[in-house]
C-alpha cells in the first residue's frame, strides 16, 4: 500500500515529451498537461524568444478557455497581454511583423493607440485565415450585416442601426451587457475596412479587416484586427472577464466561422447535439 | 431514441437520449439500418485518448435510410438509401476540392481543442471525441448527417446491408492505404493487421495490381479470413522467431515494396519493444504502442512505400533513421472516404469487392455493450460486431 503514490504521480511528469496523458472521465477537458509543459520551460534565452513563447501559450491557454477550461492552466498568459504590445510582434516574431504591410509599428505603442482616437493601451487582437473565394466577395460578405451577427455570434450579438453604423451588445457576466455602437472609418471596396466605437463607448475599441490574393489556387488571405479597451483591472483581465475568452482566441473563431459561413453557406454546430447528459440533449 | 453511450472508461451503455434534428441547412437526419465497431473505437474506451465527454453518443461507421432533409440539401432525397464515410466534410474548402477529405476545413466546430495537439485542425467525426468535433455518433436509431450532398453516397439496388456498411470505414480506409502504394505489376504488399481495415487493404492492394499480398497477424481466425477470402498469403508474428527475416526469404531478400501498417496505437507485440511500450502506455507517459509500425519500417525494402492507417497520437522511439537512411516513401492519412467511395460501390456492384465477411456478429441496438466487449476480447472469432439498431 505505501508504494502505491508512485503510480499516481508519475503521468504528471513534466518532461515527457509529446505526453497525453489521460486523467480519467472528466467533465473538463483534458490537455492541461501540454499546457503546464509549456509553462514548465521558463524564460528562454532572448526577450524576443521569450514573447513568441508567451504569446504562443496565450493563444493556446486561449483555446482552452475558450472551450470552458479552468483558468489554471493558462496563469502568467496576461503577461503576455501587458500593456497589449506583445501580440502582433510576439506571436509571428519581431523581424517578420516589422515588414508586414499595415502591420506598421506606431498602432503597437501608446503613441499609436493615441492616433487610433479610440483606444489607448488596450489589446490588440490580429489572425489570419485563407479562404477559398476572390477577395471583393469576401468584403462583400462581410459587410452583410446579417452575416457579421452569425460570425460574431460566438460573443456578441451584431445589428445595423444606420448605414454603416452597427450595435453591438456582449453579454458580460454578472448578467451586465455591454453595448456600443461602431462606424465605418475607412474603406477600401475589396480590400480594406476599418470601424471604430463611437464616442463614450462602455468598453472603447476599434478593428480592421482586410483582404489580400493568396498564393496560388489558395483564394484570400483575411486579417481580422480588433482593439479592445474594456473597463476595470489590466487589459487582458478585463477583456477576458467581459469576452469569457482570451481576445486571440476570439478574432480567430470569428475568422473561422466567418470562412465556413461563406465557404459553405453555414457555420458547423453541435448545438443541439443528442447525449446522454443534460436532458438528452447537450448544447456542446 | 435509443443510443449507445460512452460514460467513462469502459463504461458502455445503452441510453435514452432525443432524437437528433436538422440544425444546418445541409443536414439530413438518417434512420439507421445498420452500424458497426471500429479499432478506433477502443482508444477511447480504453481511455488513451482524450476529450470524452459522459453520455457521448458513439459510432462513426454506418448507413442507414434517409428520413429528414435539410432546405439547402440539392442531391440527397427523402427515402434514400445512403451510406456514409465517417469524416464529415464540407465538399467547398482548398482541403475538399483537392479529394483531401479527412482534412476539411469547415467541419470541425471544436477546432480549438485539436489545433494545440496537430498543429491545425482536421474534419470533423460522428461520435469520436470533442478534439473531432464532439457530434453525436450513429450508434443509434437515428442519426444526424451534416453537409449530405457531399456526404451520402446512394445504394445501388440490390445490395445487401453489409455488403456497403464498410465502405462508410474500412474499405475506404484499406484502399486508400494500397493507393498510396503506388503498385506496379510484380509487387509485394505486406499488411501489419488482419482486422476490417487490414483486411480491405489486402483485398485492394491486388485490385490495384499487386502480386503477391502477406498479411500478419497473430489471430488463428483472421489469418484464415486473409487467406480464404482475400487470397493472401500469411504470417503468424507470434509463432516466428522474426518477422524481418521471413519477409526477406520471402521476397528474395529484397522486402515487401511496400508495407502497410493496419494496426496503430493498440498494437500488440511479443518482445522487449512491446513491454516497453506497454509499460508506458499504462502509466499514460506516453499514448501510442508501436511495434507493428516500428517492424513495417524495417522490413521494407528500401526505397520502398510506408503506408500508414493505424490510428496514432504520439510515439516515442521512433525510427526515423531507418526510414531516412532507406528511402523510403512514407504516406499516410485518415480516410479521405468521399474521394474512393464511388470506385468502390463499382466494385462492389461488379462483384470484385465483398466486403460483408467482415460482419462475424450481428446484435440489436442493446446488445450493443456486448457487442463492443467481445470486438474488443476478438472473443468467438469476433472481427466486426454489426448493430441493427431499428
Ligand atoms: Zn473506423
Ligand atoms: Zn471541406
Amino acid at each position: 500500500m505505501a508504494e502505491k503514490p508512485r503510480e499516481s504521480q508519475a503521468p504528471r511528469s513534466r518532461s515527457t515529451p509529446g505526453a497525453v496523458p489521460f486523467t480519467g472521465p472528466s467533465r473538463d477537458w483534458d490537455w492541461h498537461d501540454i499546457e503546464a509543459r509549456k509553462e514548465g520551460e521558463g524564460r528562454a534565452g532572448t526577450e524576443k524568444v521569450g514573447r513568441v513563447r508567451r504569446a504562443a501559450r496565450a493563444f493556446l491557454g486561449g483555446a482552452l478557455l475558450g472551450m470552458g477550461l479552468k483558468s489554471r492552466s493558462v496563469g502568467g498568459m496576461a503577461m503576455a497581454f501587458a500593456g497589449g504590445r506583445l501580440i502582433v510582434r510576439g506571436t509571428r516574431g519581431h523581424s517578420l511583423a516589422a515588414g508586414l504591410p499595415g502591420l506598421r509599428k506606431r498602432a503597437l505603442t501608446g503613441r499609436g493607440a493615441r492616433e487610433e482616437g479610440v483606444v489607448t493601451g488596450g489589446t490588440v487582437m490580429e489572425r489570419s485565415i485563407t479562404i477559398q473565394k476572390p477577395g471583393h466577395e469576401l468584403y462583400r460578405e462581410w459587410r452583410v450585416a446579417e452575416n457579421l451577427s452569425r460570425v460574431m455570434g460566438h460573443f456578441a450579438d451584431v445589428t445595423r442601426t444606420g448605414p454603416d453604423v452597427l450595435h453591438w451588445k456582449v453579454q458580460g457576466p454578472f448578467g451586465r451587457t455591454f453595448e456600443w455602437d461602431s462606424h465605418v472609418v475607412e474603406e477600401q471596396p475589396g480590400e480594406f475596412l476599418r470601424w471604430e466605437s463611437l464616442k463614450g463607448a462602455q468598453v472603447p475599441n476599434s478593428g480592421w479587416v482586410r483582404f489580400r490574393p493568396a498564393p496560388g489556387d489558395w483564394g484570400t488571405v483575411v486579417t481580422l484586427r480588433l482593439f479592445f479597451s474594456p473597463p476595470g483591472g489590466t487589459a487582458a483581465d478585463a477583456a477576458m472577464k467581459l469576452f469569457g475568452e482570451v481576445p486571440t482566441a476570439l478574432a480567430a473563431r470569428a475568422l473561422r466561422r466567418f470562412k465556413s459561413l461563406v465557404e459553405t453557406g453555414e457555420i458547423p454546430t453541435t448545438n443541439p447535439n443528442p447525449a446522454a447528459r443534460d436532458g438528452g440533449q447537450s448544447s456542446s | 431514441m435509443r443510443a449507445l453511450c460512452w460514460n467513462g472508461v469502459n463504461d458502455l451503455r445503452v441510453e435514452t437520449v432525443a432524437d437528433p434534428a436538422i440544425v444546418n441547412p445541409r443536414d439530413v437526419i438518417l434512420k439507421v439500418t445498420m452500424s458497426t465497431t471500429c479499432g478506433s473505437d477502443l482508444h477511447f474506451i480504453d481511455g488513451y485518448i482524450p476529450t470524452m465527454r459522459e453520455g457521448d453518443v458513439i459510432g462513426h461507421e454506418f448507413m442507414g435510410e434517409v428520413v429528414d432533409v435539410g432546405r439547402d440539401v440539392k442531391k440527397v432525397k427523402k427515402g434514400d438509401r445512403v451510406v456514409v464515410p465517417s469524416f464529415i466534410c464540407c465538399g467547398s474548402c482548398w482541403y475538399c476540392q483537392h479529394d483531401l477529405y479527412s482534412l476539411c476545413d469547415n467541419t470541425n466546430p471544436k477546432a480549438e481543442l485539436q489545433e494545440p495537439v496537430f498543429g491545425y485542425p482536421t474534419a470533423g467525426i460522428y461520435g469520436y471525441t470533442h478534439a473531432f468535433g464532439g457530434y453525436a455518433g450513429a450508434h443509434a436509431q437515428y442519426v444526424r448527417v451534416p453537409h449530405a450532398d457531399t456526404d451520402c453516397f446512394l445504394v445501388p439496388e440490390g445490395l445487401k446491408d453489409e455488403q456497403v456498411l464498410f465502405l462508410s470505414d474500412a474499405a475506404p480506409t484499406g484502399y486508400m492505404g494500397a493507393d498510396f502504394c503506388n503498385i506496379h505489376p510484380g509487387d509485394t504488399v505486406a499488411v501489419w493487421g488482419c482486422g476490417g481495415v487490414g483486411l480491405m487493404a489486402m483485398k485492394s492492394a491486388f485490385l490495384l495490381g499487386a502480386s503477391r499480398v502477406i498479411g500478419i497477424d497473430r489471430f488463428p481466425e483472421r489469418l484464415e479470413l486473409a487467406r480464404t477470402r482475400v487470397g493472401a498469403e500469411t504470417l503468424n508474428y507470434a509463432e516466428v522467431e522474426s518477422v524481418l527475416d521471413l519477409l526477406k526469404e520471402l521476397t528474395g531478400g529484397r522486402g515487401p515494396d511496400a508495407c502497410i501498417d493496419a494496426v496503430g496505437m493498440e498494437a500488440h507485440g511479443t518482445g522487449v519493444e512491446y513491454a516497453y511500450d506497454r509499460t508506458k502506455q499504462a502509466l499514460h507517459l506516453h499514448s501510442d504502442r508501436g511495434e507493428a509500425l516500428r517492424q513495417a519500417i524495417l522490413a521494407c525494402r528500401k526505397g520502398g512505400t510506408l503506408s500508414i492507417l493505424g490510428v496514432y497520437g504520439v510515439m516515442d522511439k521512433f525510427p526515423i533513421g531507418a526510414i531516412m537512411n532507406k528511402g523510403l516513401t512514407v504516406r499516410t492519412a485518415q480516410q479521405h472516404g468521399q474521394k474512393y467511395l464511388p470506385r468502390l460501390l463499382e466494385h462492389v456492384k461488379k462483384g470484385e469487392l465483398d466486403p460483408s465477411f467482415l460482419a462475424t456478429h450481428r446484435f440489436n441496438l442493446e446488445g450493443a455493450p456486448l457487442g463492443y466487449e467481445m470486438f474488443k476480447k476478438k472473443k468467438d472469432g469476433c472481427v466486426r460486431a454489426v448493430f441493427l439498431p431499428n
